[in-house]
């Protein structure tokens, strides 16, 4: 505990993961500090699950470490999993179970005496307001209450470090914010979090966030700071016939990005040059619109593609695969 | 210790809140017992009564067998949907995980298999005390075994697909092979050879000893075989909780 205490909440050096053929994890790095909460963000398929998993002591990596409060994920999982709570990307309650044995049932598993068990799952239950819902099924419970429930559940043992997987994944901006209000009063009690979305505005209020991409971390740092690499504000231009306007605008010496919303581009000062681009650009624009970079700006700048499956609202996906 | 407990625990408070899985576990062994005892008895030339005390033990080891793997079965359906998830990343011993499983299945499958001891005075079967004592060892030890057994497969599996080719290929025969419905001394010598193998004849051999008096095998022997596939399962149940999902 002593010499685990000044260590970094989380390092990884050089971590790879290979499932087979795929390649899923390419070298991995990242530290980070205690107290500070870190949001890992990227498309569908990039791998965070499988980072989640390598830290949170249920994967070997293929290749490298992962310390987890300074004790190393795969060798010392056991004081690792004293000091973690994890909120999983799918659901993991038992559904027949009321919600206060659910909880009752995890502080047994993690070491508490039947006694301070109960009164760890009240205590929860009351600071996370699902007093009402107490004595119900699990699986009887709204989507956003359910979350709550496996929120309370991560925190049965009070960890110094959560685990948050796609956490809010299909509910709606109400539960959302709940959710969240309740992960960030944990931060404010000096707990660590590590989360995973591909919500960019889930992203936004962590110290730091990191953008994975196949398997790699291609930019890392906090919001202003993503947003300062995109190098100025964000012109975005739909047009009757982007592609035509891309060229157009190509072969004048900018660099724009195609996606659906429209033509991308990164100027110093958007609000100045827009009305010439406008006058001289050989396709008809049916809109403009001028706005400092967005994270989904920063990822599209990187990688050329669209944060895949990132909603412009905060309404929850249909697809993904996963219920 | 705790961790052990946690693992019971929690079984065991899923199959009482699971009333439908209950109430199918207390009929269960009836249907079994009499289904059997009347289509098998009634061609038999054993016939009548003696052959209904006869197969008891047998239906014993019926019951606590497929039971037992049921019970084991359900960690495959809390891979496939998470759960386990969350109780591998508990800071419990694998160890603790495993044991606690093959208790919590064990004690899961004697809840039919006492259904079918308080029958026995119905079967017109009065055993000495010290029988009877003998009898409920032999199901502790059965229900172990056969949990045990249940645990180490159920563990390496992630699809519940498995379930029928499990019980038609595996148990089955297992209870086919083990002696339960006809006397494994007058079966002819490959199924006798078999059955050195299979842990249902020892745990029915151990079982038919206490209520009839005479076995095939010296209970002694069914009883070391009996611990020695125990502490083995339970070795490679454990190994299997160890590798987490990577398996
Ligand atoms: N058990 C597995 N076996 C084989 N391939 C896997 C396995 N788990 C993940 N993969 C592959 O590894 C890559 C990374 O998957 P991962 O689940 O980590 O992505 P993710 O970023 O969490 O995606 P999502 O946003 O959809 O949850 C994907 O290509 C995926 O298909
Ligand atoms: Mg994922």
């Amino acid at each position: 505990m002593s010499d685990s205490a000044a260590s970094p909440a989380l390092e990884t050096r050089g971590l790879h993961k290979r499932y087979g053929a795929v390649h899923a994890l390419r070298g991995i790095d990242l530290s980070v500090r205690r107290g500070e909460m870190f949001a890992l963000l990227g498309p569908n398929g990039a791998g965070k699950t499988t980072l989640f998993s390598i830290l949170a002591t249920l994967l070997r990596p293929s290749e490298g470490e992962a310390r987890v409060l300074g004790f190393d994920s795969a060798r010392e999982r056991v004081q690792v999993r004293q000091r973690i709570g994890i909120v999983f990307q799918e659901p993991a309650l038992e559904g027949k179970l009321s919600v206060r044995d659910n909880l009752y049932l995890m502080g047994l598993f993690y070491g508490l005496s039947s006694r301070a068990a109960r009164a760890r799952a009240i205590e929860l239950l009351r600071t996370l307001g699902l007093e009402e819902v107490a004595g119900r099924e699990a699986q009887k419970l709204s989507g956003g209450q359910k979350r709550r429930v496996e929120l309370a559940r991560a925190l049965v043992a009070t960890p110094e470090l959560l685990f948050l997987d796609e956490a809010t994944l299909g509910l709606d901006v109400d539960a959302r914010r709940q959710f969240w209000a309740e992960v960030r009063r944990y931060v404010g009690t000096g707990g660590t979090v590590f989360l995973t979305t591909h919500y960019m505005d889930e992203a936004e209020p962590a110290d730091r966030i990191a953008l994975i991409d196949h398997g790699r971390i291609i930019a890392l740092g906090s919001p202003q700071e993503l947003k300062a690499r995109v190098g100025g504000g964000i012109l975005l231009l739909a047009t009757d016939d982007d592609a035509q306007a891309a060229t157009w605008l190509r072969e004048h010496g900018h660099h724009p990005e195609v996606s659906e919303r429209g033509v991308l581009l990164v100027e110093p000062e958007p609000a100045t040059v827009l009305p010439a681009l406008l006058a001289s650009l050989p396709v008809r624009t049916r809109r403009a619109e001028v706005h400092e970079p967005s994270l989904e700006d920063v990822f599209l700048k990187l990688t050329g593609r669209a944060l895949e499956g990132s909603p412009a609202g905060p309404a929850p996906r249909a697809a993904g695969g996963r219920p | 210790m705790r961790g052990l407990f946690a693992v019971v625990m929690l079984d065991l408070k899923r199959l009482w809140v699971d009333r439908v899985r209950l109430v199918s576990s207390l009929i269960q062994p009836l249907l079994y017992l009499f289904v059997l005892g009347s289509g098998l008895g009634a061609s038999s030339t054993l016939g009548g009564k003696g052959y209904l005390h006869y197969i008891y033990p047998g239906v014993l080891g019926l019951s606590l067998l497929f039971s037992a793997v049921f019970a084991a079965m359900l960690i495959v359906f809390d891979r496939q949907i998470g759960f386990l998830k969350a109780v591998l990343v508990a800071p419990v011993s694998r160890f603790a995980i495993a044991l606690g499983k093959i208790l919590s299945g064990a004690l899961q499958a004697l809840v039919p298999a006492t259904v079918l001891l308080v029958l026995l005075p119905l079967l017109g079967l009065d055993l000495s005390l010290p029988a009877f004592v003998e009898l409920v060892g032999a199901m502790l030890l059965a229900a172990i075994t056969f949990s045990a057994l249940g645990v180490a497969t159920a563990a390496r599996f992630r699809s519940t697909t498995v379930f029928p080719i499990i019980s038609n290929a595996v148990l089955l025969p297992m209870f086919f092979l083990s002696g339960a419905l006809y006397p494994l001394d007058r079966a002819p010598i490959w199924l006798r050879l078999l059955a050195h193998a299979d842990p249902v004849a020892y745990a029915v051999d151990l079982m038919r000893g206490a209520v009839l008096g005479r076995t095939v095998y010296p209970p002694l022997l069914s009883i070391a075989v009996l611990v020695g596939f125990i502490v083995v399962l339970t070795w490679l149940a454990t190994r299997v909780f160890a590798a987490g999902e990577d398996t």
